[in-house]
């Protein structure tokens, strides 16, 4: 095993890994906080239909993810400014839709699209072109994320409270939203459409149960997002299992763990 | 400076229904003013128009000087009679106050924000042990008293309060009549909704909201 360590390949994986689990992680704080769990996995799942309609067209795959993903976040947003559709409903047709045009689209195309890649990822094959995309892509995420810190906390705990103390509430939500969808695009390549979902949710979710203050339920998220990545790479090359599947697996046991560990000191 | 409040003309419909129609009246500056009037009669609709969450089909509302002339809109401490504050949310009441204070985005030290939030807190009567302990981890009458702060963070010149005799117990009521004597000797206008201006302590005007606004005569109290 420990030569395994040893291989450039690795020490990608590792990078993106720790890249994608801190923008992940972060980013999870807020899902977990507005209850956007649906609509992660909804960004990420349309990003699906995207690709498939991108290559389609000779486009770049990419460029199909983010236009889908930014689809369902403008949908999502819209949603809940007007009257009528709620948020859940209109990410669900988006989503839906987006799969469903995919699939087709599939059909049409002549060359090999690696449908279970992009479902599962493999963080073991990432090439420097795409920890670069990754990082290029986490540091204004991260910073935008740093920027609004106070805007978006405050919407995301008591929207009217933000409203009245003139923060732009709808302003914030397509903010997230927007976040959300891009950092599902430059980490599909690295970890998968499922992966990504698992990573928005499972952190702030775990964090959740142990802390009930903003910083640790922040870096929290964060830690366990990387000991999710990091602990689920050294788990696929101990047990030789597909990487994704380790690190989504030993994410429900923290979560799991952190729940019942919780329960019992409340 | 002290601020009033100019409804012009206002009408409002919800879900089918003329909440206002055609509504015109002034909130003095610098004096108490009631909004009192039977439930579903406008008068959360016009603080919600207040407070820009609810934009009217016609007619609108300006701030205006002592002399009646228009000014920007002021920073506006509000009350609410039910907040949306995630009762999980994971803040604490100076966490609250302080981002509601100054929630622009931006990096850096907001010690003069944190500095007003403290002040409004302990002017709110809430114990200062409890104000880094999360709003979900506070009573409900502890949880309204940061909410109290927060409206009376930083001193804004106008306070709106929607229904502060439900949304307060007792002890809380007491204190906010207290630190609204303060802030009318401050100048500070201080519009409310209530269904017994008693409670309040009385108002210097009040308008009945019906549909439309009219004005009646008013009871000061002690």
């Amino acid at each position: 095993m420990t030569e395994f360590l040893a291989f450039p390949f690795f020490h990608r994986a590792l990078a993106a890994g720790t890249v994608a689990a801190v923008l992940c992680g972060a980013l999870s704080f807020f899902v977990v906080l507005r209850r956007l769990a649906f609509a992660g996995s909804g960004v990420a799942h349309a990003a699906f239909g995207g690709v498939a309609l991108a290559t389609l067209f000779g486009l770049p795959p990419g460029l199909g993810a983010l236009v889908a993903g930014l689809l369902v976040a403008g949908a999502a947003a819209r949603a809940s400014d007007a009257s009528g559709i709620s948020e859940d409903a209109a990410i669900g047709v988006a989503t839906v839709a987006a799969m469903a045009a995919g699939v087709v689209a599939l059909g049409f195309v002549r060359t090999n699209v690696d449908l279970f890649g992009l479902m599962f990822g493999n963080i073991l094959t990432v090439a420097p072109v795409d920890l670069a995309l990754l990082v290029a892509a986490a540091v204004p995420v991260l910073a935008a994320l740093a920027l609004f810190f106070r805007p978006l906390l405050l919407a995301s705990v008591d929207e009217d409270g933000a409203r009245t103390a003139g923060v732009n509430v709808g302003a914030m939500r397509l903010l997230v939203l927007v976040l959300i969808s891009v950092t599902v695009v430059v980490a599909l390549k690295v970890v998968g459409i499922l992966l990504v979902s698992a990573l928005l949710v499972l952190p702030g979710a775990t964090a959740r149960t142990l802390f009930n203050r903003w910083p640790g339920l922040l870096f929290g998220s964060i830690a366990a997002a990387l000991a999710m990545v990091l602990g689920g790479l050294l788990l696929s090359v101990v047990l030789d299992i597909a990487p994704g599947a380790a690190i989504i697996l030993l994410g429900v046991a923290l979560f799991s763990a952190a729940s019942i560990g919780s329960r019992r000191r409340d | 400076m002290s601020i009033g409040v100019r409804f012009d003309g206002v009408t409002v419909s919800l879900g089918g229904r003329r909440v206002l129609d055609a509504a015109s009246f002034t909130v003095p500056p610098g004096l108490r003013t009631a909004l009192v009037g039977p439930n579903g009669g406008g008068k959360t609709t016009l603080v919600r128009m207040l407070l820009e969450v609810l934009a009217p089909e016609a007619g609108g509302v300006a701030f205006v000087d002592g002399a009646g002339r228009e000014v920007a809109r002021p920073r506006i401490g509000y009350l609410s009679q039910r907040s949306t504050l995630s009762a999980r949310a994971p803040v604490t009441g100076l966490d609250l106050v302080g981002l509601s204070l100054d929630p622009r985005p931006g990096f850096g030290g907001r010690s003069a924000a944190e500095r007003d939030a403290r002040e409004a807190l302990e002017r709110a009567g809430l114990a200062p042990e409890l104000w880094d302990r999360p709003v979900g981890k506070l009573s409900a009458g502890q949880r309204q008293r940061v909410l109290l702060a927060r409206a009376l963070a930083g001193r804004p010149p106008l306070l709106v309060l929607d229904e502060p005799d439900t949304a307060l117990d007792a002890e809380g009521l007491r204190t906010l009549r207290r630190v609204m004597a303060e802030e009318l000797e401050a100048g500070t206008t201080i519009l409310f909704v209530s269904h017994d201006t008693d409670s309040m302590g009385g108002a210097d005007v009040v308008f009945r909201v019906d549909g439309g606004v009219t004005e009646e005569p008013a009871e000061s109290g002690p």
